[in-house]
């Protein structure tokens, strides 16, 4: 069963215009001109109960605004969005009792108070049974290891340990979706690890639908099986994320030490990307004979010393899609 | 409730990081009565005029300068705040009334002047020039109720313009305004039974005067009982109204609402 539905959602900010200079600054007192931003363009996508999504694009692609359309904070300027079979504007307040959320660039702590006072706030707000509330407090604070700085005022914490507190605030409840916008930024790779483990545990064991904007890939991987990629308002992939890699990471990374330079090489299947004489990079294409093939075909021309392999990793996956999109664009504009 | 309770102990806290305003704050609204007191004095002198005498003017110069102390919740100022630095998203995504979460911050707010500026600043006030008590008891009755038709009128107001600045994504002049209006219609500076037939027809239909002018007039005695009542239940139909105002401009203004940085 699908608890998001999002049917040609489109999003249009008016965006007034501005006139450089002092006097332009009058001028723009009295105009009315305004240009359309289109931050989501006519997006369709539905995700179903205990799901992982890693929501992805480029910085501007609309992720943050699609993130605030579903908890319900802004209204699409077309299209349908349906969570928890309701229009989440219109039942805010209902949908945020089954919602949590995790700003990255926010908090929502109170900042001269301990840890333990938001946590106790939030008891409040929400209504939750004490005991409840204790024993989900304590399987947060024990997975994210928080015992430590419970008492110690928010604005002392650093940025780990205060994003450890917000993802388990927004946890207590017990909701049925979890929103994340950038939950990993700025964090250092413990930190990091620690989060994704966490989240990876509350999405299998609670069933929790997380949703999840990021620019990490590895968050996606270590957390998400399904991936939505977005660019300039536009979806353009949604599926598994083995898949996407299949599709676009078909390339390995040979590097080769060789006893001496042996000059040129031809070899079937590997092209030279870098040579650096005794050392030389080759990029293998998958195709029917495997890497190991041609690298011992290699080794019995020449005198190898030692080989690596490397698969191409995620970000370089998207990397290549971006720039795939980035032309298809430019092909575009060149024949309008 | 108790979530309500715990926001408007939490803005009263916070008020207290402000603790040198505190000072300031008591040595300026003694020299503002300070001032407003020697003019009466040099005004009126030992008779009266228009049957008031100076030691009454000083008394309702006391009271509407405590009142302005006390609605300083500072309403407006605070959802600017949350729609600048965008933290009205998370605001918003929690099972909360908005305009009851602001309410309660607000209440914490004068809750926190009555007790650090309202309070001390009239004791100083009483050593220092001396207060008429009120007319009478019942009289004493209508002036509490009268402020609390202040407090809910000024948070209405505030909130009014707080919803505004949802269209206009700055508060400032229009608080601007809303303080001349204030000033003015009022009876803050000059009581209402100085003006001019015109303008005190005016403030009679403006929901201003429950700001300052009817809490001090009721406290004096300057009104009959059936006047003081007609009044407050004026200041009860304008709470009503702004009530049904805000509420409709409300559900508006969240579908207009643009989260910055987004």
């Amino acid at each position: 069963m699908s608890i998001i539905e999002v049917d040609g959602v489109t999003k249009t900010y008016r965006q007034y215009k501005r006139f450089p200079g002092l006097l332009g600054s009058v001028r723009s007192l009295f105009t009315r001109q305004y240009v359309e931003e289109t931050a989501v363009r006519d997006i369709s996508f539905s995700i179903g109960e205990g799901e992982a999504v890693g929501y992805l694009g480029p910085n501007g692609a609309g992720k943050s605004t699609m993130i605030k359309m579903m908890t319900g904070i802004l209204v699409p300027t077309s299209g349908s969005l349906r969570v928890l079979g309701n229009i989440p504007h219109e039942k805010r307040k209902q949908n945020s009792r089954e919602m949590g959320v995790v700003f990255g660039q926010r908090s929502q702590l109170w900042w001269d108070l301990p840890v333990m006072d938001s946590f106790d706030l939030h008891k409040y707000v929400y209504r939750l049974p004490e005991s409840q509330f204790r024993s989900n407090l304590d399987f947060c604070t024990e997975l994210l290891s928080m015992s430590s700085f419970m008492q110690k005022p928010v604005r002392q914490l650093s940025l780990g340990q205060r994003m450890r507190v917000e993802i388990a605030m927004s946890l207590l409840h017990e909701p049925r979706i979890l929103f994340l916008d950038e939950p990993t930024i700025g964090l250092d790779v413990i930190a990091k690890d620690q989060i994704r483990q966490f989240l990876r545990t509350v999405n299998e064991e609670k069933k929790v639908s997380i949703i999840l904007t990021t620019h990490d890939m590895k968050d996606i991987e270590a957390i998400c099986s399904r991936m939505i990629v977005v660019n300039k308002g536009n979806l353009v992939y949604d599926g598994s994320v083995s898949h996407l890699r299949n599709q676009l990471g078909n390339e390995q990374r040979v590097t080769i030490d060789f006893r001496f330079d042996p000059g040129t090489i031809e070899t079937p299947g590997l092209t030279l990307i870098q040579d650096n004489g005794v050392r030389k990079t080759f990029l293998f294409e998958r195709s029917h004979t495997t890497v190991f093939e041609c690298v011992s075909r290699l080794a019995a021309q020449y005198p190898v010393e030692d080989a690596s392999i490397e698969t191409e990793d995620i970000d370089s996956v998207i990397r290549k899609l971006y720039q795939q999109l980035d032309q298809k664009e430019r092909e575009r504009r060149e024949i309008g | 409730m108790k979530a309500y309770i715990m926001f408007g102990v939490k803005s009263f806290t916070k008020q207290m990081s402000y603790r040198s305003e505190v000072w300031l704050r008591l040595l300026g609204n003694f020299a503002v009565i300070f001032i407003q007191a020697e003019i009466w004095k040099a005004v009126i002198g030992s008779g009266q005029v228009d049957g008031v005498s100076a030691q009454q003017m000083i008394t309702y110069s006391i009271i509407n300068t405590l009142m302005l102390a006390l609605l300083l919740h500072r309403m407006s100022s605070q959802v600017d705040g949350s729609l600048k630095s965008g933290a009205i998203a998370s605001e918003l995504t929690k099972p909360l009334s908005y305009p009851l979460f602001l309410l309660s911050s607000g209440l914490g707010s004068s809750g926190y002047q009555l007790v650090f500026t309202v309070i001390p600043s009239l004791l100083i006030a009483w050593f220092a020039f001396g207060l008429i008590p009120p007319a009478s008891g019942l009289h004493f009755a209508g002036f509490l109720a009268a402020i609390g038709l202040a407090l809910s009128i000024s948070f209405l107001l505030g909130y009014l313009i707080s919803l505004i600045a949802f269209w206009v994504m700055n508060h400032f002049a229009l608080d601007w305004m809303l303080g001349g209006f204030i000033t003015i219609f009022s009876g803050t500076f000059l009581p209402l039974w100085f003006f001019p037939e015109a303008w005190q027809s005016a403030a009679g239909w403006l929901p201003f005067q429950f700001l300052g002018y009817v809490p001090a007039a009721v406290y004096l005695g300057t009104l009959s009982v059936t006047e003081t009542m007609v009044l407050l239940v004026k200041g009860v139909a304008w709470s009503a109204i702004l009530l049904v105002i805000v509420h409709k401009l409300w559900k508006k203004a969240v579908r207009r609402l643009v989260i910055q940085g987004g």
